[in-house]
């Protein structure tokens, strides 16, 4: 679509201006959803064994929500190309017919991620007076 | 044996999934399955092993289809700059891609229409081998065709001659509504008497119960709609119905509900004909009350079967003096094919109008071709200076044919998704006015034969003349700019203006005609009037014994002013009977009277025109007289009718044979408005029959006599149903099929006007475009905007006239054929021919004044200055 508007004939600068800003706005992206900050966690958990299929058990497991590989294996690819995963392929077992499996790591972008994520969220719960004064009684409305 | 994944999911997997990821996909899944395998079931496992490749339809894990050959490369450049220029020029391609979208679309819906008709009847299993037994009467040099026929054939036909018919069904001549109550819910609905084997011979799916038994007397059978009426969410099998509030039947069975184009789509049950056999007399040779239908047996022709058994009513009958001949109507003639004139099939109304309507459905499509070829010719022209360069740089000419091509391509199939997308939207409304219930054929073969033909059509047309004559000119003529567009290529463009004109008009002068026979049949004298005058069915002991009180306690509440009944209702000329002599001369009058019998106050209830003689009166000597209506003294050769006498071949009403005329009434259109009316002849009585009559007390308001009719109703026989209806109600309802055709028609020509004037607009707009410069020159020097506009639109309006010539005889030779199937119908006025012309004169002239206005009031200069 961009590459679209960037290559016709358009005259107006302005909307030129607009597109571009637009494109570097996408590439600067690196907002990370509720699941994909789960994956990411899983990853680290997991460690060595961090591939698509362990990735989506333990998550089954962790959260009682059933996932297909595929949903998970979508994510961590977004992940990876948003930079805040890497991956290398790892050695082969019996069950798997001899195939080797994709291993992710976490990058220091992916850490930087999570950390900023957890300090938003901890910023927010402090300012929740419920809780900042140590008190823990939920209110019902 | 070690198990597997299933081999056809990974197949899929591998068929879509990139290359790179399937090492680890594969062994991903492969351990998810022999993990479920251990801790569940084999299925489970194959299960979710197809639900994980499903999950794999990601587009990250996609390959990518995508081809680097030439050929597609430059497919993709074709339809990237068809579409820029489809969107530079977007008043003309809005012109070309509506008009075609237009007709398209009520091509499809008069498609799906004539479908609709030409497929009557054809859900029935035995399509090809049921027949009707229709009965060929020929009496006093007159041969008519009729439906009607004794009770006893039906029996003895499946008796005489199995090895013609498999089975023989026999139904009731009066099918009419009855009323059904189950606890205290009734409702009054239309259904059939049949003998037993119904079910089979109309290939019913009994859907719960089964089909009738070998003794069904009291059984009945239920559509499902009536079913789930009667009974909701409840099992209607072995509850019983009480009939007419006379007896009660049990429900043994529910069949599918027919569809709408099946002769039989009315029928929202059946009961059995020994029923009826059981209350009149059973099987005879004499009464005809029946209807009989039979199939076939395999590889028995009709012509042969109807030779067969031509002769069984002369042979049966021999005292008749009427030459009755059986003949067999196959089911593929019963919806369009009915029309039988002195015993010979012809072609009828019905038939006709499914022609008309196909004619129109296909030129009102040429008219939107015609505006595309049109309009795109013309617009061509401004592109040959990009034929030039394109050639000039090296372009093949394949390359333009291929070009211009996938240009009118994606024009066509633009306007093939709109005209989808206005059928899809319009059918609900279009079945409501067309009495039917259409779907779009997703599934159907030949509807997709046939949009694919539209595209190819419309693209290999409008594509024609760009692509194949444009790209051969010379680089050099055609940098040049425009060639003198040849005298030729513009008289070609006015032909098709005339002939889009000419159908235009054509239409207005039918549509006009259809609304003038109906309105001229609306406003036929009825002889009786029809205003606050309702009818209701009586029907039960009680209701008989309670007739007099009920009508002496309206009259005195003063919520009628007269209530009477007869055997027969207001809206029909049903109960025929001939054989009549003048005693004196003992001849036989060569008529058919339609004979009823009334109460005394039938007369002042119905409102009849008495023109001589006398009413009905209780105190005179009732019995022996008749009251008849003018065309039957005019049929009658009567001179002074009243004082008359007229001998009945037989004994009629238990009256005897001889009766006086004591009066003579106006002519009652009871039957159709459109035919010519059957004499009438009145006998009288004093017990209550079952079709009533009340007028209403008009000083006393509709509302609150009716309110007080009903309580008088609960006072005097509680439980009653009063379900009238009025009847001027009931005979509007008889316009029905001629208000559809009007309607219809109405919406043939206003699209074929719009189309032919989206047309005229853009073709407009494309010659004064054209004379920008002229025009300027011209008001520069002085010309005034009458002199212009007169102009620029003396050419358009000379086209019209000439459309307006061609159309009347046109227009009056089809119409003519639609008004001979009417006994009673209009001329075509002459004022008709001026005013369709003068309607499409100015809607011509008004289109085309849009751009001539424009361009004359314009400032020259701005003109002039113009490249």
């Amino acid at each position: 679509m961009i590459d679209y508007l960037l290559k016709s004939r358009t005259n107006s600068i302005s909307l030129r201006i607009f597109v571009l800003q637009f494109s570097k706005l996408k590439m600067k992206e690196t907002k990370i959803g509720d699941f994909e900050e789960t994956m990411l966690l899983i990853v680290g958990i997991l460690g060595d064994e961090a591939y698509a299929f362990k990735i989506a058990e333990e998550f089954e497991t962790q959260t009682q929500r059933p996932v297909s590989i595929g949903a998970v294996h979508s994510t961590l690819s977004r992940l990876q190309d948003k930079g805040f995963l890497k991956s290398e392929m790892g050695g082969a077992t019996a069950e798997r017919g001899g195939r080797r499996k994709r291993i992710f790591m976490i990058t220091a972008e992916g850490h930087t991620a999570l950390r900023t994520s957890r300090d938003f969220k901890m910023s927010l719960w402090n300012q929740f007076p419920a809780f900042a004064e140590g008190k823990l009684n939920f209110i019902f409305a | 044996m070690r198990q597997e994944p299933p081999k056809n999911a990974e197949r899929l997997l591998l068929f879509f999934l990139k290359e790179e990821l399937a090492e680890e996909v594969l062994g991903d899944l492969d351990e998810k399955f022999y993990d479920l395998l251990d801790k569940k079931s084999k299925r489970k496992a194959r299960l979710n092993y197809w639900y994980q490749v499903f999950n794999y339809l990601r587009p990250f894990a996609f390959k990518y289809f995508r081809s680097n050959s030439i050929f597609l490369t430059m497919i993709k450049h074709n339809f990237l700059i068809s579409f820029r220029i489809l969107l530079k020029n977007k008043k003309f391609s809005g012109i070309n891609i509506g008009g075609l979208a237009i007709g398209m679309s009520l091509f499809i819906l008069i498609a799906l229409w004539i479908q609709d008709e030409l497929s009557f009847d054809q859900n029935h299993k035995n399509y090809d081998r049921i027949v009707q037994v229709l009965r060929k009467t020929t009496n006093d040099g007159e041969t008519y065709v009729g439906a009607a026929q004794v009770s006893k054939l039906g029996v003895f036909l499946e008796e005489t001659y199995p090895t013609l018919f498999s089975n023989v069904a026999t139904t009731f001549n009066r099918n009419q509504e009855q009323y059904l109550k189950v606890g205290d819910r009734a409702v009054e609905r239309m259904g059939y008497f049949f003998s037993k084997d119904v079910t089979d011979i109309l290939s019913l799916e009994v859907t719960a119960g089964t089909a009738f038994s070998d003794d069904p007397l009291l059984e009945i059978l239920l559509s499902k709609s009536l079913a789930e009426t009667l009974f909701p969410k409840e099992n209607p099998i072995g509850k019983s119905i009480e009939l007419n509030n006379e007896g009660e039947v049990i429900v043994v069975g529910v069949y599918s509900d027919l569809p709408k184009n099946s002769t039989f789509h009315e029928m929202e049950y059946i009961i059995p004909m020994e029923l009826v056999y059981n209350q009149d007399n059973p099987e005879t040779w004499s009464n005809q009350n029946t209807k009989v239908y039979a199939v076939l047996n395999e590889g028995i022709q009709i012509d042969q079967a109807s030779e067969i058994i031509k002769n069984v009513l002369t042979e049966n009958i021999p005292d008749d003096e009427r030459v009755t001949d059986l003949l067999l109507h196959p089911m593929k003639d019963w919806h369009l094919n009915s029309t039988f004139e002195d015993g010979i099939q012809i072609t009828g109304t019905d038939l006709q109008i499914v022609r008309i309507y196909g004619v129109i459905g296909v030129f009102v499509l040429l008219l939107a071709f015609i505006n595309f070829v049109n309009l795109n010719t013309a617009r061509c022209n401004n592109r040959l200076k990009e034929i030039g360069i394109r050639k000039s740089i090296g372009t093949y000419r394949s390359q333009l044919i291929e070009q211009f091509l996938s240009e009118s391509l994606l024009y066509s199939f633009a306007a093939l998704i709109v005209s989808i997308l206005i059928v899809a939207l319009s059918l609900d409304w279009f079945n409501e006015i067309s009495g039917k219930d259409m779907v779009i054929p997703w599934a159907s073969p030949s509807f997709w034969i046939l949009i694919a033909l539209f595209i190819f059509t419309s693209t290999l047309v409008s594509g024609a003349y760009p692509a194949f004559f444009l790209s051969s000119f010379n680089p050099i003529v055609a940098l040049r700019g425009s060639i003198k567009q040849g005298a030729l290529s513009a008289r070609f463009r006015q032909v098709l203006v005339v002939f889009q004109f000419t159908i235009s008009i054509a239409l207005i002068i039918g549509t006009i005609t259809v609304y003038n026979q109906l309105s001229y049949a609306k406003s036929r004298p009825t002889g009786y009037n029809q205003a606050d005058l309702i009818t209701l069915r009586g029907r039960s002991e009680q209701w008989d014994e309670k007739y007099d009180i009920l009508r002496d306690e309206l009259k005195k509440r003063g919520h009628i002013v007269e209530m009477a009944s007869a055997n027969y209702p207001l809206t029909n000329d049903l109960g025929n009977n001939n054989g009549f002599r003048d005693p004196e001369t003992n001849e036989r009058y060569p008529i058919t009277f339609n004979t009823i019998i009334v109460n005394h106050e039938y007369g002042k209830a119905t409102g009849w025109e008495l023109v001589a003689g006398r009413d009905f009166s209780r105190d005179q000597e009732y019995r022996t007289s008749i009251i008849v209506s003018e065309s039957a003294v005019q049929q009658m050769g009567l001179e002074d009718p009243i004082g008359k006498m007229v001998k009945a071949p037989r004994d009629f009403f238990g009256r005897g044979e001889d009766f006086q005329i004591i009066g003579v009434v106006k002519d009652m259109v009871k039957a159709s408005p459109f035919e010519p009316i059957t004499p009438l002849m009145v006998f009288a009585t004093t017990s209550p029959l079952s079709f009533v009559f009340l007028r209403l007390n008009e000083n006393a308001g509709y509302v609150e006599a009716l309110v007080g009719i009903e309580e008088t109703f609960e006072e005097v026989i509680p439980g009653y149903p009063f379900n009238y209806e009025f009847i001027d109600q009931a005979y509007q309802l008889k316009f029905r099929n001629e208000e559809r055709i009007g309607s219809l028609a109405i919406l043939f020509s206003v699209l074929a006007i719009l189309i032919s004037c989206l047309g005229l607009f853009g073709l407009s707009a494309f010659v004064v475009e054209q004379r920008t410069k002229e025009i300027g020159i011209r008001k520069v020097l002085g010309a005034s905007v009458a002199s212009l506009w007169n102009l620029l639109s003396r050419d358009f309006s000379v086209l019209v006239i000439i459309s307006c010539v061609i159309a009347m005889p046109v227009a009056t030779y089809f119409l003519n054929g639609w008004l001979e199937g009417y006994e009673y119908s209009v001329d075509i006025d002459w004022w008709v021919y001026v005013a369709a012309g003068i309607i499409c004169l100015v809607i011509a002239l008004g289109t085309v004044s849009i751009h001539s206005l424009k361009s004359s009031l314009g400032n020259p200069v701005e003109a002039l200055r113009a490249e």
